[in-house]
């Protein structure tokens, strides 16, 4: 029978499988070889290692130039690859799903020492993260508006509401839609008219049939469609909103679907919704 | 969105098809290449918007496989049942003809390592792919073919022949075999063994596809030479001689053609799955011989 290894083992060490793996994992993370080297068949070089690493490396490293595109054309290729090194030793995925690999990314660049210089590029990775949401949330069916015609006019203020998974609304520091816009069409001079220092703005994030959407909102309308969202009653969404014309606001939100289902709170939730 | 419709022929034929990947969904929608059959990575679909749209539309056409590339079948700490109702799901919605995952593993201490990692062979990780396997059939309702992995390095505790354990998790749990004949020309230069016999000693029955694709050798800085499975050329010469020594022994069965990296036009996947094509035709007709 043929032998898994031609080359004998200088020493046997026998982990079970925890512990393999477990030392493969500080291998992989950390580039910390010493445990899995000693319980690999034979004299195995860094090289060999390296080949894992690299490939987990490499493999991180693309689905975030994926999900940030404009993150990383702002800071240029190396530096967001060194960037993503030190980003996945400290937040690898939890999970197989790589699509959701990268949600901490945001808050890593804002306390990335090496990334202080550009105020922004924390805020234009967390529109590139809720662009990357919108684009891979599950297909779920909008609110059938009909259905809301079965509750009677007096209970209407206490309807709430699911949002859509592909919704997103964004309150950020800097107006990163005009930089996330030109750094995608390479259009310098639009970068060049962009001030930074213009203020805030609150932005709708949402997957349409035609693709995604960033649209900028007023504070009321932010505020009123952000509050229903975050599945509060429509009494509370409504004096939050000051002076927005809210039941046309509310028709848009229906007639684009950006809800799924809808539930009547009790008055007593409602109240304490308040 | 409407339920989808199952396409002309729901089972995977024992003929060449092509690995799908996002960058030709549009042009396989456009010019909907006459080819048997399609595989995707289930964990590109488990999103829905663009990807699942695509899909839904090319397997009205075309029969779909799903080869899972995260399920980590040789976990210690088992597999993450979360990520097993996903591909459910994706199989729920695409009822693909066959459903493969691999002889490996990426999930410990809560984080998904990002690649096939190498399980040592030992009568531990046999028993833990094997109750993994287990769990994965019953929990899907379904057979799944396992993958031979390609690896750069061996355990000093492996005592079981690679090409002994993929049998013996085909024989305890009932599973197929993948056979990656690019991964055991890879791993057998990489360890010294002989990829004749490895395919030799594969149990014909159980082998219920068969991968090819390229990979890249590298030299290292001690004279020696690994072979990487980087999916990222044409298939070699190599590996086609090893694909007509597999199709003598395991007969005509699904073949396909994986591109991952420098994915090139759809045409010379086409290319390559037609010299497939050309090999089972000509298996299939010795076969014939044989047996008048």
């Amino acid at each position: 029978m043929l032998r898994v290894s031609s080359r004998a083992p200088t020493e046997t060490i026998m982990p079970t499988l925890l512990e393999a793996q477990t030392a493969m994992r500080a291998s992989l993370l950390h580039r910390d070889h010493e445990a899995i080297s000693a319980m690999l068949a034979g004299h195995i070089t860094a090289d060999r290692l390296d080949i894992y690493r690299n490939t987990f490396i490499h493999t991180l490293t693309r689905a975030l130039q994926l999900s940030f595109p404009a993150t990383g054309r702002l800071v240029g290729k190396e530096f967001f690859e060194g960037a993503a090194q030190f980003f996945m030793a400290d937040h690898p995925p939890r999970e197989a799903w790589l699509d959701r690999f990268g949600g901490e990314f945001p808050d890593f660049l804002r306390a990335f020492p090496q990334a202080k210089s550009i105020a922004y590029l924390g805020d234009v990775a967390e529109l590139e993260w809720a662009v990357n949401r919108a684009l891979h949330a599950a297909d779920v069916p909008p609110l059938d508006v009909a259905e809301l015609a079965t509750v009677a006019p007096e209970d209407q203020g206490r309807i709430s509401f699911v949002a859509r998974p592909s919704v997103s609304l964004l309150r950020l520091a800097h107006p990163v839609d005009s930089i996330w816009r030109a750094i995608l069409a390479s259009d310098d001079d639009a970068l060049r008219q962009i001030d930074i220092e213009s203020g805030p703005i609150n932005l709708l994030v949402e997957r349409r049939e035609t693709g995604i959407e960033v649209e900028r909102a007023d504070e009321p309308s932010w505020l009123f469609l952000s509050t229903l969202c975050a599945g509060q009653p429509i009494e509370v969404a409504l004096e939050l909103a000051g002076d927005l014309d809210c039941p046309t606001a509310l028709a848009d939100h229906l007639a684009s679907g950006r809800f799924s289902e809808f539930e009547l709170a009790t008055p007593q939730n409602a109240r304490q919704l308040r | 969105m409407p339920p989808p419709t199952i396409g002309k022929a729901s089972l995977i034929p024992a003929k060449a098809g092509i690995g799908l990947r996002f960058q030709h969904h549009q042009a396989v929608l456009d010019r909907r290449p006459d080819v048997a059959w399609m595989e995707v990575h289930t964990e590109n679909y488990m999103g829905g918007g663009t990807p699942l749209k695509y899909l839904d539309a090319i397997r009205r056409d075309t029969p779909i496989s799903l080869h899972g590339v995260g399920l980590s079948l040789g976990s210690a700490e088992g597999i993450d049942r979360a990520h097993l109702e996903r591909i459910r799901k994706v199989a729920e919605r695409i009822e693909p003809g066959l459903m493969s995952e691999h002889i490996a593993w990426n999930l410990v201490g809560g984080t998904y390592l990002a690649d096939l990692l190498p399980l040592p062979m030992t009568e531990e990780a046999l028993d833990i792919v094997c109750r993994h396997v287990d769990q994965t059939q019953t929990y899907l309702g379904r057979r799944i073919l396992v993958e031979n992995p390609s690896t750069y390095l061996a355990f000093g505790n492996s005592i079981i022949p690679e090409w002994e354990f993929m049998a013996a998790v085909a024989a305890r749990t009932g599973c197929g075999i993948l056979c990656d004949v690019n991964n055991i020309c890879v791993s057998a230069h990489n360890h010294g063994w002989d990829a004749s016999a490895y395919i030799a000693a594969l149990p014909t029955q159980a082998v219920g596809e068969i991968h090819l694709a390229g990979h890249s050798i590298k030299a290292l800085p001690d004279g020696g030479t690994l072979r990487i499975d980087d999916h990222g050329s044409r298939v070699s010469e190599e590996v086609w001689s090893l694909y007509q020594e597999a199709i003598a022994r395991f007969g005509a069965v699904p073949t396909l053609i994986e591109w991952d990296n420098d994915v090139p036009t759809l045409d010379v996947l086409l290319q390559e799955a037609n010299h497939a094509a050309g090999f089972i035709a000509r298996a299939d007709g010795d076969h014939h011989a044989d047996a008048a």
